[in-house]
């Protein structure tokens, strides 16, 4: 039968899997909203279906029976790691292949006190913290004195305490808490936050970690319980809202000194993920977020069961029998059950890979989206420079309010990590974005705050 | 002299028309007769005085011929008709005839809160010999006031029915026995502050521990609005009266499954026969103790010596009541069953002291207990209920030396022991107290206080649904409110709980998923599962009905009796099944409600009622259903009073009778989200009162503003809500406090 893929996203990632699904010679079909109708995946796609929502179920799933589609592609963001998504793509009638892992993962590595439950039975590291969902005062307090003592006793002198909803994601609803005594207080008001916005009294009680760098681990497996890793990512430094703005691959500066052996440090996360993901058949790829502090401690954050925004650096450092990878076109071909290939012996390192993103924001202001009309968006094209963007270069286009204002990738590639860092300034000098706000005013995007930032790569920040 | 003629004359056309009103227009030419006494009275003066004599004479003797006849012919319909009848004795001529003194309280006609109901403190004279007795008694009773319109032909308001039960409180202070007159055709069926649900299950549950001697006489007895005040120590009945589960209309409807309108007259008639409403059948059933006898076609405005035959059974009834509790009693029982004139031969003291109080609410229980046991359908066994009684001997012994015996010593000890170790701790802090800070700096360990609650483990067996099978998506009823988008079955009967993720409008899941999403893994065990819904009436065409219900859901009756866990707490529970005939209530089902609270109550462990669905109460069985308010309500009293935790958590739809008694009268009643809960449907309140209601008049959100229900839950925290009240209600007496 004739493959063909529904793709459920926009933008770039958009097109990138269509450019996948070409090589791969493989039909896709793409959908879009009202408001996307002038974006560039619409406009080089042959088959596309307009639909109200891309978060819509019902209507990817009437397009894809339609078109009859044997496989969707969900992206990031959007449906992508909604398991309920998942199950009901792989368990209706009319089957369809959902390109990522089984909706079993997705449900289990999305629920943060599951797989923190889980980590802690296979000997993972986690962040120090409750397990359990907490519904009373008397309860947190008792475990925030044990949690205290505990931090203490690690040599963490005056840990802080963070408090968050078990069913809240993102960044919202979290406290800090400096001193046991502004406990009960917090926990009080989380608690009947949680309740208004989630719905969910439960709170967990977690240490801070004062200074880290976030390095992720890139993971795929295979139906056939093949698993290779593709090195590490560094993606420290973020917006207020915990959205990525630089990542860059290798997780490590090989050439800078650590205060703990950092090589080891990250062998150890790639064999922790791997273990975990053996551990759960986890069949696509995927990436397992750590937090590293300064002094070599790591701890499993997060997984995200879907492929990253950032996938491509790792792709440009990694090499398969001397042939660059391609993570999108690897997941669908797991997806319809063909095997690896290769092993992790033959996968080789070489190189620095920098990804910065271009956001309409006001980075002064609390990234504050912006939304307008771009005129004017060039570069000089450049062997080392790979930009992913779904903004049409030749004519003016508008950026929906409905999403957020991502507007390109730049991938920048270079030998070692100054070199990059070098030519990332060059493209961050040589690039052009002009455009204006709905109120006519000079469109601001976050170039000056990606040009001061380049300099804190592989650096601890303070959370 | 011919001023009295005419009376006379006026009097047997009266009469004639009642008989036509009963018998119809064709009755042996009746409609012939009264137009030929109507010419006589209106042109009364032309004829002369002989013929006019003769006539009377004529007709009157004509007129006891048709009602001998009409007697004889009498159905169970036409008895109904009588009981309505405008020119049937009502309660204002019983205060008048059979009462020697009354004093009408909180009323006097239209400047009343519920003119349909009369409270009145009476005077009721016993003559022994020559001497002259009082006692006093308190009235209480619908009053349909001959037909007028402000009366609402004795349908009790909730407030009327609040009125009754504060006098009823009122009576028991004074300690006045207390008599019951129900002349009702049902409770007036609105929702109000609060509902006439609500009103008749506080009314029952007060009732059924009154601490003085009730009499209940039925004239007129429709379902709910009956009950109201119709829990009684002895229930007289008059002859031609009817006590029923619904109006025959009302179950004609029914059976003709109509929305609108009127059902057909040979329908009705022939549910009047079927639902066995009469004093007769009522009388073979046990759910009435006596009969008062009427004339030939009932008893009226002017029936002297019935009003006197009425005194005397009061009396009498009282009295056996009273004699019931004293312990000498033998010879005045005897001489009491041979009275039938208004001479008595001795006095009883109507007073009760403490002792006897005990006794009369014992006989009470005891009496409700017993009613319609007979119709229980079980497999009898003389091994299997010799090996009950023991079994629950056995359990009432062990229970009793644990929670009676063993239980308040260990706890008395405890206290004691907590006390001497607080006051001595005090006396010896100076001396401890730097001992213990050296200790912890050495230590350096705070000493921490015991987690004071046990924790509910989440998962649970993955139950899932059959109706989740399905691979398609539903639109949900409040989409256009909230503007839902369209849910995908499996997802809404699985995690969802059958719960729209947008607004929260709870979709019906069947009974098993609540079994098994509720309570711990393999806890549930079913008990009393042999004893089966039957057809006591040989109502036509039931027995079939049931047979199908039986087939169809493997269920033997619409309530599940089971013992369960939640969390590790042990707990009884009941389940009326919305699969099985509407989730209904007859005899099966308050019998296992029954025994099901009082194990509850033996092993002291809380009682949970689920309520899936129920329509009311199951009018296939009659007023044999119709106890079962009574009896579950006084089994509920018992339970609750004896320390018991009673929850009670509706769904879906509950209606009627249940509602209106042990369900309603729970101490705890939570409803979940999108319920709909109240006494009567829309087509009846709109039959009744002939308004209209709003379509969120029965939802659970009224009820809460109403004040009936204590919360709303959501099915998706069922468990987990039914866990932390298990924990914070219910008083020391349950097993694991």
């Amino acid at each position: 039968m004739k493959e063909r893929i529904l793709i459920a996203n926009r933008g770039e990632i958009a097109l990138r899997i269509m450019e996948a699904c070409k090589d791969l010679g493989i039909e896709y079909v793409v959908v879009y909203t009202k408001e996307d109708q002038d974006s560039l995946h619409v406009k080089l796609a042959e088959k596309k279906y307009r639909i109200s929502d891309y978060r819509d179920m019902n209507d990817l799933l009437a397009v894809a029976d339609e078109v009859k589609c044997t496989a969707i592609h969900p992206g990031y963001g959007f449906l992508s790691e909604n398991y309920r998504f998942a199950r009901r793509v792989v368990k209706r009638e009319r089957s369809l292949i959902f390109i990522g892992p089984s909706w079993e993962a997705i449900r289990d590595l999305g629920n943060k006190l599951f797989l923190k439950k889980l980590a802690k039975n296979l000997g993972i590291p986690v962040i120090p913290g409750t397990t359990e969902p907490i519904y009373n005062e008397i309860e947190a307090e008792l475990k925030a004195e044990e949690l205290y003592e505990n931090l203490n006793s690690q040599g963490i002198n005056n840990p802080s305490l963070l408090i968050k909803p078990v069913a809240g994601g993102g960044g919202m609803g979290i406290a800090e808490v400096k001193d046991l005594e502004e406990l009960r207080p917090t926990f009080r008001k989380i608690r009947a936050y949680a309740k208004r916005l989630f719905g969910d009294e439960g709170i967990i009680i977690e240490a801070k970690i004062p200074l880290l760098q976030h390095v992720e681990v890139q993971i795929l497996g295979s139906k056939h319980g093949e698993y290779v890793h593709f090195g590490t990512r560094n993606c420290t430094i973020q917006s207020l809202s915990k959205q990525k703005r630089i990542e860059i691959a290798p997780g490590f500066n090989y050439e800078s000194k650590y205060t703990f052996n950092f090589k080891e440090v990250e062998q150890n996360i790639i064999n922790y993920s791997l273990k975990l993901a053996k551990y759960l058949n986890y069949d696509n790829a995927g990436t397992w977020e750590w937090l590293i502090t300064p002094e070599g401690k790591y701890y499993l954050m997060e997984v995200n069961t879907r492929i990253q925004v950032e996938n491509e650096i790792s792709a440009k450092i990694s090499f398969v029998k001397n042939k660059q990878i391609n993570l999108i076109k690897e997941q669908i071909r797991i997806a319809f059950g063909e095997k690896l290939g290769y092993s992790q012996k033959d996968i080789k390192f070489k190189g620095t890979s920098i990804e910065l993103r271009l956001v309409a924001e006001d980075t002064k202001r609390g990234f504050h989206p912006l939304s307008g009309t771009i005129t004017k968006f060039r570069w000089t094209p450049q062997s080392w420079l790979t930009v992913r963007t779904h903004v049409p270069q030749d004519k003016p286009y508008t950026i929906p309010t409905q999403f957020d204002p991502n507007l390109a990738l730049a991938i920048i590639c270079g030998n070692n990590f100054e070199e990059a860092k070098k030519k990332s300034l060059e493209f961050l000098n040589d690039v052009i974005i002009e455009g204006y706000t709905p109120k006519g005013e000079k469109l601001i995007t976050n170039i000056e705050f990606l040009k001061e930032k380049i300099n804190e790569l592989y650096k601890f920040i303070e959370t | 002299m011919k001023l009295e003629w005419h009376r006379k004359l006026k009097e047997l056309l009266d009469t004639a028309i009642y008989i036509k009103d009963i018998k119809g227009e064709d009755f042996l030419d009746i409609s012939f007769l009264i137009k030929e006494i109507s010419k006589v009275y209106e042109d009364f003066y032309q004829y002369d005085e002989n013929f006019i004599e003769k006539f009377l004479m004529q007709v009157e003797s004509r007129l006891k011929f048709i009602i001998e006849e009409g007697e004889k012919t009498l159905t169970p319909y036409e008895i109904v008709k009588i009981a309505r009848h405008p020119q049937r004795f009502t309660l204002q001529d019983i205060l008048e005839n059979v009462y020697d003194s009354y004093m009408e309280l909180g009323g006097e006609k239209e400047l009343n809160i519920d003119p349909a109901i009369i409270c009145a403190k009476a005077m009721i004279v016993r003559k022994v010999e020559n001497d002259l007795y009082f006692h006093q008694v308190m009235v209480i009773g619908h009053e349909k006031g001959h037909g007028e319109e402000f009366r609402q032909g004795g349908s009790a308001k909730p407030w009327g029915n609040e009125k009754a039960l504060r006098y009823m409180k009122m009576a028991e202070t004074e300690g006045t026995p207390i008599h019951f007159f129900i002349f009702t055709p049902g409770a007036y069926p609105i929702e109000d502050y609060p509902g006439s649900a609500q009103q008749i299950a506080r009314n029952l549950y007060y009732m059924s521990k009154l601490k003085v001697p009730t009499i209940a006489f039925i004239s007129e007895g429709g379902s709910g609005g009956a009950e109201a005040i119709g829990l009684a120590d002895i229930r007289l009945m008059a002859e031609k009266g009817y006590y029923s589960v619904i109006s025959p209309e009302g179950a004609a409807a029914i059976e003709a499954k109509l929305k609108e309108g009127r059902p057909p007259r040979e329908l009705v008639e022939k549910c009047a026969k079927a639902l066995k409403l009469t004093a007769k059948d009522n009388l073979e059933f046990g759910t009435i103790d006596k009969i008062v006898p009427e004339p030939p076609l009932g008893a009226r405005k002017k029936d002297y010596k019935f009003f006197k035959r009425l005194k005397l059974e009061l009396i009498r009834a009282t009295d056996e009541v009273i004699l019931q509790t004293r312990s000498l009693k033998f010879l005045r029982k005897y001489v009491l069953s041979k009275q039938d004139t208004e001479d008595f031969k001795f006095f009883v003291n109507w007073n009760l002291d403490e002792d006897e109080i005990e006794i009369l609410i014992e006989n009470r229980y005891k009496k409700y207990k017993k009613m319609t046991q007979w119709a229980v359908c079980e497999p009898k066994n003389i091994f299997k209920t010799f090996f009950d009684f023991g079994h629950n001997l056995g359990l009432k012994f062990k229970n009793e030396i644990k929670y009676r015996v063993l239980k308040p010593g260990h706890r008395g000890f405890k206290k004691f022991l907590e006390e001497l170790t607080t006051e001595s701790s005090l006396l010896l802090k100076p001396v401890s107290d730097p001992v213990k800070t050296v200790y912890n700096i050495i230590v350096s360990k705070k000493i921490r206080p015991k987690l004071p609650t046990p924790i509910l483990e989440e998962e649970i067996s993955p139950y899932t649904s059959p109706l989740a099978l399905e691979d398609k998506t539903v639109t949900c009823p409040e989409a256009e409110k909230y503007g839902c988008p369209d849910i995908w079955v499996p997802d809404l009967y699985g995690e969802f709980c059958g719960v729209c993720p947008n607004c929260g409008y709870h979709f019906p899941l069947e009974y098993k998923w609540y079994l098994n999403n509720i309570f711990d893994k393999n806890s549930v065990k079913i008990f009393n599962n042999d004893i089966a819904s039957g057809n006591p009436l040989e109502f036509e065409g039931y027995a079939e009905k049931l047979k199908e219900a039986r087939k169809r859901t493997g269920l033997k009756s619409a309530l599940l009796s089971f013992e369960a866990k939640i969390g590790g707490i042990s707990l009884v529970a009941v389940m009326l099944v919305g699969e099985f005939r509407q989730g209904t209530v007859g005899v099966a089902e308050g019998e296992k409600f029954i025994r099901a609270i009082e194990l509850a109550k033996i092993t002291r462990r809380p009682f949970l009622a689920l309520v899936h669905t129920t329509g009311g109460i199951r009018i296939h069985e009659g007023t044999l259903g119709l106890v079962q308010m009574p009896r579950c309500t006084m089994a509920v009293r018992d339970y609750v009073d004896a320390g018991g935790l009673y929850i009670v958590i509706y769904d879906n739809n509950s209606y009627a009778g249940p509602v209106a008694s042990f369900l309603g009268s729970a101490p705890y009643q939570f409803a979940l989200k999108s319920t709909r809960l109240g006494f009567a449907g829309p087509r009846v309140i709109r039959e009744t009162t002939g308004q209209d209601v709003p379509p969120d008049y029965h939802s659970a959100e009224n009820a809460l503003k109403r004040g009936h229900i204590q919360g709303i839950w959501d099915r998706r925290e069922l468990r987990k809500k039914l866990f932390t009240a298990l924990l914070t209600m219910g008083g020391k007496n349950l097993y694991y406090r």
